[in-house]
Order: C-alpha cells, then sequence, then structure tokens
C-alpha cells in the first residue's frame, strides 16, 4: 500500500496535521507515521490550505486556535475546493456545543483534545480506509 | 222828569260857559258905542277875566281872556289910529292875557295840593284798614303790652296762643302766662325793657294756654313810645314753634344715631345706646331691636332699652321669650312691608303677639322701623309708648332713615367682624402652619415669613430677607430654567412646584419644594406671592437613596450577568488552554507508558511532559495571584523603592528568546524614590521585557526609560516590534486576549501577563497605557506616584 511522494506514484495516503502547537505536532506526527501514514505538518490556517489543496493529503487533522485563519476558516476553503476532503477537527474546544458547532460547520468528525492515541489513530484509519 | 232835569242842567252849563263871553261882548258893544277909548273899558275886562279864571276850566279862561285881547285892540287898529294908540292897547291885551295865565296858574296849584292832601288820607284810612287786618289774620301772634308786661292789645291769634278769648287776657300779665319754669326769664327781659337796658328782647319759652296744655313760642318784645299819653308801650310778638321743635327733634335724634353709629365700636356697644337715643329723642317709653335668625323666617329680640320704670320690664322681658314671625303684629308688618309701621291702639291690636305684656305695662301706642341693608329687612326695631301716639310723616320719615343708617352700620360692623375673624384664621394658620409660608412682594422681595419658615431655615426675619430669600429666589429661577418653566417673577402660575437646594443658618443643607401661588389684588393683578416651603430633603435623600440602590442594583445585575459571561468565557479558555497543555502530557505519556521507546526518544517526550506540566503550573500560579489581587487579597510589602535599580534587574532578568535583541536604557539619574513593593514591580517590568522580546524582530531594540513626572516616575518600555493592530490596543491589557484573539499564538504565554501587570501598576496607585503602530513596535508606560518624602525632596530641590 505504500505510496510515492508525488502525482502519480503509488504512495501510502498522508495525514496533513494543522496546529499551531509544536508539541501536538509532534505527538501526532509520531503516532500516525508510526501507525504507517505519513505526516504533513501545517502551523497555522493559510498554511493548511495551502498544503491541503497542492499536496492532497487523504485526510486533514485540523486545530481550531490557531494564528491567521483558524481551523474552521481553513476547513471551509478547502472543503470549498476539495468537497469531500475528510477532516477531523482536533480542538481543545471540548464541549458539547463545540462538538456541535464544529460538525455543522462542516467537519467528517471531531476528536477532542487530549486524546488517546487509539483514537487518533482509528479515525483517521476510518476516514482514509473509507476512500 | 229826569230827563227834564238833566236837559236844563245841560242847559245851565252853557249859560254859565257862555256867560263870560256874553260880558265881554257887551262891555265892547259899549265901548263901541261909546266910542270910548280901550283903556275906558279895561277895567271891566280885567275883572271879567279875573273872574273867568277862577273857574276851573282854564281853557275857557284863557279864550276868555283872548277875546277881551281882541276886543281892547280891534279898535284902534281898525280906525288906523297912531302907533302909540295901538301900543298901549297891544299892552292892555297882553296884560289881560298875563292876568288870565297868571290865575289859572295860581288856581291849578291850589287845586292840586287839595286833593293830594284828599288821596293821602284815603291812603292812611285804606292802610290802617289793612294793618288791622293783617294783624288780626297773621299767623303770628301780637299784641301791646304795658312795660309790666300787662297786655292792653292782643290779635286774635295771640288769644289762640294763649288758648282763651281776647276779652280775657286784657289786662293779665304777660308773665302770668308763661310755664314756671321760664317765668323768672321772662321777668328778667321786660325789666331791662322797662329799664332801658335794651329795646328788643327775644326767647323761646314754654306758656301754659286755657286747658292747661303748653305750647312752645318764639317771643319777641320791642319797647315802643307811645305818642298818645307819652308812656312807652311794649309790642309782643308771639310765634308757635311746636312744629320746628319737634323737626328739631328729629334732626337731633338722627344726628345723635349718626353719632354714636361714628363713635361705637361694635353692635353690642352701639345698639343699646341706638335703642336709648331713640327713646329720649323721640319721646318713646321703651325700645327693642329684633333680629332676624340665621334661617330668615323669624325674628328675635336681642337688644332693648327700658327709658322708663320697672312696669316696661315685663314687656321686654316677655318679648325675649318669643321668636316673631312674619307678619305678626307691628314688627311682623313692618319687616314684611319693608316700611314703618305705627301701632296707634296696642290695647286692642288682636295681631300683637305681645298683647298681654303691652296692657300689663300699660303700655298704649307701638311704632316698628325696618333695619335695612342692602334692601334686605335685617331686623325691626320697635318702640313702645305708654302714651298714645300717632306718628306724623316726620316721624315716619325720620325713623325710616334711621333704620336704613342703622341697618348699614350692623352690616358693616358684621362684615367687618367676619373680616377680623377671616383675618385672625389665616393669621392663625400663617403663624401655627409647620409649612413654612412667605409672602412675597410682586418685586420679589420677602415681606413676610412665618414661625415655621424661620425655624425650619434657621434664620431670623432680617437674615431671611436679606440673603436667605434672595438666595432662594435664584436656586428657583435655576431650577425653573432646568425644567423649562418661568422664573418666579416672570409668569407665576399658581400651584407652580419645584424643588431648590437652600443651606440653612446654621449650614446644613436641605431640599425644599416651593408652591407658588400669586394672590391678585381686586383689579385681578398679582399684588403679592404666597410661597409654601417644605423640608422635603428626608423624602427626597430616601428617593436618592432608593434611585441609587436601584442603580446599584442595575449595576449588579448588569455586572452579575457579564461576570457570568466572563465566567464561562473564562472557563472555556482556561479549558482550553489545560487541555492543549494536557494534550503532549497525556499524549507522550501514553506512548511512554505503552513501551517500545528509545531512550532518547523517553528523554524528549519527556521533556515535552515537563514543560506542558510546567505551563500548566505557570497558569494556575498566574490565575490565582491575578485572583487575589482582584478580590484585594494580595498584599504587598512596600518599602523605598529606587526605579532605575528595577529597571536593570528586570533587563537582567530577561528570558533569551527565539532571537537576539539589544536593551538600551535612558534613565534619569535624579529620580526620586518611590514607594512600592520591589518585588512585584521587577515582576511587572519583566513581563513587559519578555512580551517586548517575544515580538520583536531578529536585531530588535527594546529601550528601558525613566523620568519624574510631576509627582510620578513614568517608566516606558519601547521595542521595535510587529506592533499592536488598532482594533487591537484598546484589549491589550484583558485576560486571555492574546488567546482570544489568536495573535501571535506561536509565542508562549498566558495570556494573563499584562493583566497581572495592570493589576500591580494599579495596586501602586499608578497608571499603564501603550502606544503602538504596527510595523513600528510598541510602547508601553506606566506610572508610580513618588514617596511622599519624595515629593517634599523635589519641591525642596526645585525652590
Amino acid at each position: 500500500m505504500p505510496e510515492t511522494d508525488g502525482a502519480g506514484t503509488t504512495s501510502p495516503p498522508s495525514v496533513l496535521v494543522a496546529d499551531d502547537n509544536e508539541v501536538a505536532q509532534r505527538l501526532c506526527k509520531r503516532v500516525l507515521e508510526k501507525a504507517g501514514y505519513p505526516v504533513l505538518i501545517a502551523g497555522d490556517g493559510l498554511q493548511a490550505v495551502d498544503i491541503a489543496l497542492h499536496q492532497r493529503p487523504a485526510m486533514i487533522l485540523m486545530d481550531v486556535a490557531m494564528p491567521g485563519i483558524d481551523g474552521l476558516e481553513a476547513m471551509r476553503r478547502i472543503k470549498a475546493e476539495i468537497p469531500a476532503m475528510p477532516i477531523v477537527i482536533a480542538s481543545a474546544h471540548s464541549m458539547s456545543s463545540d462538538r456541535e458547532r464544529f460538525l455543522a460547520a462542516g467537519a467528517d468528525n471531531v476528536l477532542s483534545k487530549p486524546f488517546r492515541l487509539a483514537d487518533l489513530i482509528s479515525m483517521v484509519q476510518s476516514l482514509v480506509d473509507a476512500k | 222828569m229826569r230827563q227834564v232835569a238833566r236837559g236844563s242842567s245841560r242847559t245851565r252849563i252853557l249859560v254859565r260857559r257862555a256867560t263870560p263871553f256874553a260880558a265881554v261882548a257887551a262891555v265892547f258893544a259899549v265901548q263901541a258905542l261909546a266910542q270910548a277909548e280901550p283903556v275906558v273899558a279895561f277895567p271891566l275886562y280885567l275883572s271879567i277875566v279875573l273872574l273867568a279864571s277862577l273857574q276851573p276850566d282854564r281853557a275857557r279862561s284863557f279864550a276868555v281872556a283872548a277875546v277881551a285881547a281882541v276886543a281892547v285892540v280891534i279898535r284902534p287898529l281898525a280906525a288906523n289910529r297912531d302907533a302909540s294908540e295901538v301900543a298901549s292897547s297891544v299892552l292892555l291885551a297882553a296884560v289881560l292875557l298875563g292876568v288870565a295865565l297868571a290865575i289859572g296858574e295860581l288856581t291849578r296849584h291850589a287845586r292840586a295840593a287839595a286833593s293830594a292832601t284828599e288821596r293821602q288820607l284815603d291812603e292812611l284810612t285804606a292802610s290802617d284798614r289793612r294793618l288791622r287786618a293783617a294783624l288780626e289774620s297773621a299767623e303770628v301772634g301780637l299784641g301791646l303790652s304795658e312795660l309790666d308786661g300787662k297786655l292792653i292789645q292782643v290779635n286774635e291769634r295771640m288769644a289762640a296762643l294763649l288758648g282763651r278769648a281776647r276779652d280775657e287776657v286784657l289786662g293779665d300779665r304777660l308773665v302770668d302766662f308763661a310755664s314756671p319754669a321760664d317765668r323768672a326769664g321772662l321777668e328778667e327781659g321786660l325789666a331791662m325793657l322797662q329799664n332801658g337796658d335794651v329795646t328788643r328782647w327775644e326767647a323761646e319759652i314754654s306758656q301754659s294756654k286755657g286747658d292747661g296744655s303748653t305750647v312752645p313760642v318764639a317771643m319777641f318784645l320791642a319797647r315802643l313810645p307811645n305818642t298818645a299819653t307819652g308812656e312807652p308801650v311794649v309790642l309782643v310778638q308771639e310765634t308757635d314753634i311746636t312744629a320746628r321743635r319737634r323737626a328739631d327733634a328729629l334732626l337731633d335724634c338722627v344726628a345723635a344715631v349718626r353719632q354714636i353709629i361714628v363713635n361705637s365700636s361694635g353692635v353690642d356697644s352701639a345698639m343699646p345706646a341706638l335703642l336709648s337715643t331713640l327713646c329720649s329723642h323721640l319721646g318713646w317709653t321703651a325700645a327693642q331691636h329684633w333680629a332676624l335668625d340665621a334661617d330668615g323666617k323669624s325674628m328675635r329680640v336681642r337688644y332693648a332699652w327700658n327709658g322708663s320704670g320697672a312696669r316696661a320690664d315685663g314687656f321686654l322681658h316677655a318679648s325675649r321669650g318669643i321668636a316673631l314671625a312674619q307678619e305678626s303684629g307691628v314688627v311682623g308688618r313692618a319687616w314684611q312691608a319693608g316700611t314703618v309701621t305705627a301701632e296707634i291702639d296696642l290695647e286692642h291690636a288682636a295681631d300683637y303677639p305681645l298683647l298681654a305684656a303691652a296692657r300689663a305695662a300699660a303700655l298704649l301706642s307701638a311704632v316698628a322701623l325696618p333695619v335695612v341693608a342692602g334692601g334686605e329687612v335685617g331686623g325691626v326695631i320697635e318702640l313702645v309708648s305708654d302714651v298714645r301716639r300717632t306718628p306724623d310723616d316726620d316721624l315716619v320719615t325720620m325713623l325710616a332713615t334711621a333704620g336704613v343708617e342703622i341697618g348699614q352700620f350692623i352690616s358693616r360692623a358684621e362684615t367687618a367682624q367676619a373680616l377680623r375673624r377671616s383675618e385672625a384664621d389665616h393669621r392663625t394658620m400663617f403663624e401655627r402652619s409647620p409649612i413654612g409660608i412667605a409672602r412675597i412682594s410682586s418685586g420679589g422681595e420677602l415681606l413676610e415669613a412665618n414661625p415655621a419658615l424661620l425655624q425650619m431655615l434657621e434664620h431670623d426675619v432680617d437674615t431671611m430677607r436679606t440673603s436667605a430669600w434672595p438666595d432662594m429666589l435664584r436656586a428657583y429661577d435655576q431650577a425653573a430654567s432646568r425644567s423649562q418653566k418661568a422664573p418666579f417673577l416672570a409668569g407665576i402660575t399658581d400651584g407652580s412646584s419645584l424643588q431648590v437646594r437652600a443651606a440653612t443658618g446654621a449650614g446644613n443643607w436641605l431640599w425644599l419644594q416651593l408652591t407658588v401661588t400669586s394672590i391678585p389684588d381686586s383689579s385681578g393683578v398679582p399684588e403679592h406671592v404666597l410661597v409654601m416651603i417644605e423640608d422635603v430633603t428626608a423624602v427626597r435623600e430616601t428617593s436618592d437613596r432608593l434611585s441609587e440602590a436601584l442603580e446599584a442594583q442595575r449595576d449588579a445585575n448588569a455586572n452579575l450577568e457579564k461576570i457570568d459571561r466572563t465566567k464561562s468565557e473564562f472557563l472555556s479558555i482556561v479549558s482550553h488552554e489545560f487541555r492543549t497543555a494536557l494534550t503532549g502530557i497525556q499524549g507522550f505519556s501514553e506512548l511512554i507508558r505503552d513501551g517500545g521507546l528509545e531512550a532518547d526518544e523517553v528523554r524528549a517526550y519527556g521533556g515535552y511532559i515537563f514543560n506542558d506540566a510546567d505551563r500548566v503550573n505557570r497558569l494556575i500560579s498566574d490565575m490565582l495571584d491575578l485572583d487575589r489581587m482582584e478580590s484585594g487579597r494580595m498584599s504587598m510589602r512596600t518599602s523605598e523603592v529606587d526605579i532605575n535599580d528595577v529597571l536593570m534587574e528586570a533587563i537582567s532578568r530577561a528570558v533569551p528568546g527565539a532571537v537576539t535583541v539589544e536593551f538600551k536604557s535612558d534613565l534619569d539619574p535624579r529620580l526620586p524614590i518611590v514607594a512600592g513593593d520591589r518585588d512585584r514591580l521587577i515582576q511587572v517590568v519583566s513581563n513587559i521585557v519578555n512580551n517586548a522580546v517575544k515580538y520583536s524582530p531578529e536585531g530588535g531594540t527594546v529601550t528601558l526609560s525613566s523620568r519624574a513626572d510631576g509627582r510620578y516616575v513614568l517608566i516606558s518600555v519601547t521595542d521595535t516590534g510587529i506592533g499592536i493592530p488598532q482594533d487591537e490596543i484598546g484589549h491589550v491589557f484583558e485576560r486571555f486576549r492574546r488567546v482570544r484573539s489568536g495573535a501571535a499564538q506561536s509565542i508562549p504565554g498566558t495570556g494573563l501577563g499584562l493583566t497581572i501587570v495592570k493589576q500591580i501598576v494599579e495596586m501602586h496607585g499608578g497608571r499603564i497605557w501603550v502606544e503602538s503602530a504596527v510595523g513600528h513596535g510598541s510602547s508601553f508606560h506606566f506610572t508610580i506616584p513618588l514617596a511622599p518624602e519624595s515629593t517634599n525632596a523635589l519641591q525642596l530641590r526645585h525652590a
């Protein structure tokens, strides 16, 4: 199943992690790569949109509170271009009202921070495999 | 026979008239026949002319003389004699004519004198007749007496005045007819006339008539010389003055009534005097005043006067006991008719309610005069008499007049009494009112202030008038202008009410409610103004406190809402911060727990966990700090602090960031000492400096400066960093602002640093603010007050 980087070559499906927190970036990168998914990193919303549109990850793990445009705005812009792009909102805003808010904004799923590593992997797997 | 007689008489007259002419003709005939000279016949002619001239008919005597003259001159003229003859005959003729003229004139004078005497005699006789008739028919009594007063002669009127026949009085002395009281005076008068001390004497005396009654007369005596006897006599003239006396009495009575009315102090004192005056002047026995009851349906005796003995007392007493109805008796009829009414025969007046009492008191007549005021009968005055009396027109008129005057007087007195009572009521209200009342002139001056007002404002009348009231007037006008009402003097609307603030004499401030009412004069022009002044301080303060409390409650509610909102927002932010930190801690610790890691991996992950745990710890510390500061539970260890030292310390502690920045300092070497908590101040400066470093680009500059600014030290930290957008600059000191805005999230911090800085500066009594321009950098400035000694030192230095 591994894919090569670059268009046209077969390579494993990559996951874009958009988060301004370096610790969160490292954690996700470490866990997802161990699970077999190459990880792309974006430090803010605009960067996330740019990478999503140009590198076409299999899915996106998107934080909300980021400098510049926030995760929700980034998601809106990405979905506008690639409606089928699976996006999981991973946020420390974890009240029930927040969850509803994110789903209503178009998120495919919501992952509350802090999270169990197994939950992260299974959520990514379910979305990537569904494609 | 009678015609014959008349015819013969006429003939006689003719014969007598023709005779002188015939005589002249006869003489002329003889003279002509004898051819004698006229001189010869002249004596004959002269005789004839003389005789003719003695007759009363002067024309005929001249005619005779003329004929004789012609007879004398005719011959010489006819015979053409010489001039001397003609002249002498003409002279003779002239003599004849002259004689006739002279005799005629003499005769005429003699006759005129005789007829004048005759006429005078006739006139005297007629005059004497007229005089006698006049004397006899004169309204005046006339008579003659001897000097001792013995009557010689009297006219009818005199006899009538004396009440006796003329024969009876002749020979009696005048003094005998005078009433005893006047006799001495009359004797004296006669004595003076007798002595010749006076020639005239007059007096008013009373005379007794033959029937025993008396009559008042005006007597005039004059001493006259008597030519017949040589003895002087006295002319006596008497006039009956009964009517004048009565009229005078009525006038006197009216005058007395007016006098009492003018001088009286009230109805109660005047009425008995009026009743007494009516009785005494008009000769009535008793009088009582019946006054109309309040219901206007009956009259009761209010005042009475008894001018006689005890007999009338019973009658007056009986009168007091009854309420008299209209039309009842003489009083009731006077009441109903509104005119003076008389009861001539009281004994038999069936409608008289006090008949028995009147009989018992032997009262025979009564007259009732209505007491009228404003056209209404308000009472009746009843006069009773123990002799039978028929009031004449004069008395009725007089009583009617008196009734009107007394009525007007009572009405005036009652009005005055009512006014006095009303005035007294109002005065009492004014004096006793618990509300302050001031009377203000139309010019705005205080005329009067009641005791309540003076007490309320703790002023005496003078300070009230000169200062307190003018102040209050100004306050009124200001309050009026605020509430768009007219100023006090411009347009006073009744009942206009305003609240003003005023100081009392003792310096307490009161809220006063002024209610203004203008009092118009009779023409409707505002004459003065009544101001009612109430102390509404308590009410006002209560309502102020109430509205303050309501305001506070509203604010508190708004605050609570805000706090609530802030709290949930805060909670959301804090939980986000914690969860973000916990994400790393939980994730990496899960990796470590699951094992299978390289040693350096474990070390690195342990570092992440430690950093996030540390961040959580700082977050908790900052939150607790802030909570203590905001709730005032943070204590400061205040000492004298040198700010320059604080700045240098902060620079030395600055956390080295990812970039290199250059620190500069611009410190005032003579900076005064401040009073403050040194550690807290270092925390403030470090925080700001770390912020500056965080946002600075590589090679940026952070400048710290200090200088004295009045009673403060001003500290500034200026960087050359990214700056703060204009819409963010007002919020930089708010909690978690950094996190919320998402600005520079990659730069670590709890989001509470500047909030804590602001709290510490304000706890020192200082102020903090920020200036910034995006792309150029930011300047944080804050002030810390000087220590008190420093202030003094500074002043000394300036001096």
